[in-house]
């Protein structure tokens, strides 16, 4: 990822008026969980394109499903937060929904942060 | 005088005086992640922490965690309505208890209780009950139930963290013997202690993080010599010419007038703002035109980024236009500020520069650097 299209990603607390230019997905998860421990709000992301066409799906199972067959190795969990981002969801409500799948035994992580459907 | 790093890797100590040499902390200790590793040891580990403020906790049972380094403790208000500070770990097996409660949405129990195992402790850190199968042993046929120990509530009970307080400041110390509050904080804890701190809520918290070393940072929070070219709003109003720094064991004092016709809280000084550096990462900031009070907390994540917790203190935490357009005005600063600090900060990780040079009026920074020098020493 180049230079320019790392200026692309960009996450914002709407409480704190702050904001953060970010390299890589998964960093806007961390930077989510850091925030929320001293805070307790809810991040979203300002900025961010996924590259090809957008992701067809509407719950967050089927959407995790269809950028399965796009990455290798497990979906970043920051890359499920841009596509629920697109439907609406903050990052915070994005990683509550993963838990509870993850609780009733439908997703999996293959690697920390990189997520796999059942 | 400036060393680069030209291949003679030569770098001096931090010039015990400003008066004669000048020397900066060597810049390795901005970029170097073993030193990042170093200081939570040296630094954070030993000193007085600041932890929040206690009108977040007011009702017994009141709590909220703090996290230092890879630490976290619970700050907890008692039944008797003292304050007390304990690691977030079950005395059982080592599990973390509370999850992450910040001093804005603060926790409130009865005790506190491990959710692994329902281990359940006082507020005062005791243990007060555990599930019955920690009393009975139906499961080993080894043991009869009357055979099986009964737990100290004391001695089962919670690591307790050294707490003091600086007014309604509550600051944690991670050492097992560490030096006082008191001798640490010097005549800062008088000083600030006649000011009706308690008096303040907390209004508003902004947090930020930044791309460069947390020391670096500090640094620029200690010194105005860059405000001329770079806070034109801020300075405003104020003569810089008129200002004073003072410098104490571990904290020092910048002390700024205000021009005639700024109108100033009475709470405070008249005419005055006041930035109070406490060692090793806690500011205070009374800004004279506005009556209320500001603290940062400057948190590393790593050798090369950090945390700005900036909270900001009112008379009510509703906060009227005024307040909410100085509030602003802060985070515009703030925001200066670290364009400024991560500027510099990519010039040391350049590693063109082995070690900088203090200006003469830079003795704030001076006792910044010659402080982290004697912790990585002692």
């Amino acid at each position: 990822m180049n230079q320019r299209e790392r200026a692309r990603l960009v996450v914002t607390c709407p409480d704190c008026a702050v904001r953060k230019a970010i390299d890589d997905v998964n960093e806007a998860v961390a930077f989510h969980r850091r925030h929320r421990a001293i805070t307790g709000h809810d991040v979203e992301w300002e900025r961010a394109e996924l590259e090809g066409a957008s992701i067809p799906g509407e719950d967050l199972r089927s959407v995790i499903a269809e950028l399965e067959a796009r990455v290798e190795g497990g979906v970043p969990l920051g890359l499920v937060t841009v596509a629920m981002g697109e439907r609406g969801m903050t990052i915070g409500e994005t990683l509550d929904a993963v838990r509870e799948l993850r609780m009733e035994g439908k997703l999996y992580e293959p690697r920390d942060d990189h997520l796999r459907v059942t | 005088m400036t060393r680069w790093n030209d291949g003679t890797d030569a770098t001096a100590s931090v010039s015990p005086d400003i008066t004669d040499e000048t020397n900066a902390l060597p810049a390795k200790y901005f970029t170097d992640p073993a030193v990042h590793e170093m200081e939570q040891e040296t630094v954070f580990s030993r000193y007085w922490v600041y932890a929040g403020h206690e009108n977040a906790i007011r009702e017994p049972g009141d709590y909220f965690t703090r996290t230092v380094g890879d630490r976290q403790v619970i700050v907890v208000r008692d039944k008797d309505r003292g304050m007390r500070a304990f690691y977030n770990v079950c005395a059982h097996r080592g599990s973390k208890m509370v999850d992450d409660t910040p001093m804005t949405d603060p926790g409130n129990a009865n005790g506190i209780r491990c959710p692994y195992h329902l281990w359940t402790y006082e507020l005062d850190g005791d243990l007060r009950s555990t599930p019955r199968s920690f009393e009975e042993a139906g499961m080993n046929p080894d043991l009869e139930d009357e055979d099986v120990p009964r737990l100290d509530p004391e001695e089962n009970g919670l690591r307790e963290v050294h707490l003091d307080s600086i007014g309604p400041l509550l600051f944690v110390n991670l050492d097992d013997d560490p030096m006082s509050l008191a001798e640490q904080a010097g005549t800062l804890k008088e000083e600030l202690e006649s000011f009706p701190l308690e008096d303040y809520e907390l209004a508003r918290r902004y947090v930020s993080e930044v791309e460069c070393n947390w020391k670096t940072f500090s640094g620029n929070y200690s010194e105005c010599d860059h405000c001329q070219a770079n806070h034109q709003d801020w300075i405003e109003g104020i003569s810089l010419s008129e200002s004073e720094l003072v410098v104490d064991d571990h904290y020092w004092v910048l002390h700024y007038t205000h021009d005639e016709g700024v109108e100033a809280a009475e709470s405070l000084i008249e005419g005055e703002a006041r930035f109070y550096y406490f060692w090793p990462n806690f500011t205070l900031n009374m800004y004279g035109n506005a009556d209320g009070y500001g603290t940062y907390i400057i948190d590393p994540i790593d050798e090369g980024r950090f945390q700005l917790i900036a909270d900001y203190y009112f008379k009510d935490a509703e906060l009227s236009d005024e307040e909410k357009e100085f509030v602003q005005l802060s985070r515009k600063l703030q925001e200066e500020d670290f364009e400024l600090v991560e500027r510099q900060y990519e010039g040391l990780k350049s590693d063109a520069l082995a070690q900088a040079q203090l200006g003469p009026n830079e003795h704030t920074v001076h006792r910044l650097h010659l402080l982290a020098q004697e912790a990585y020493d002692a």
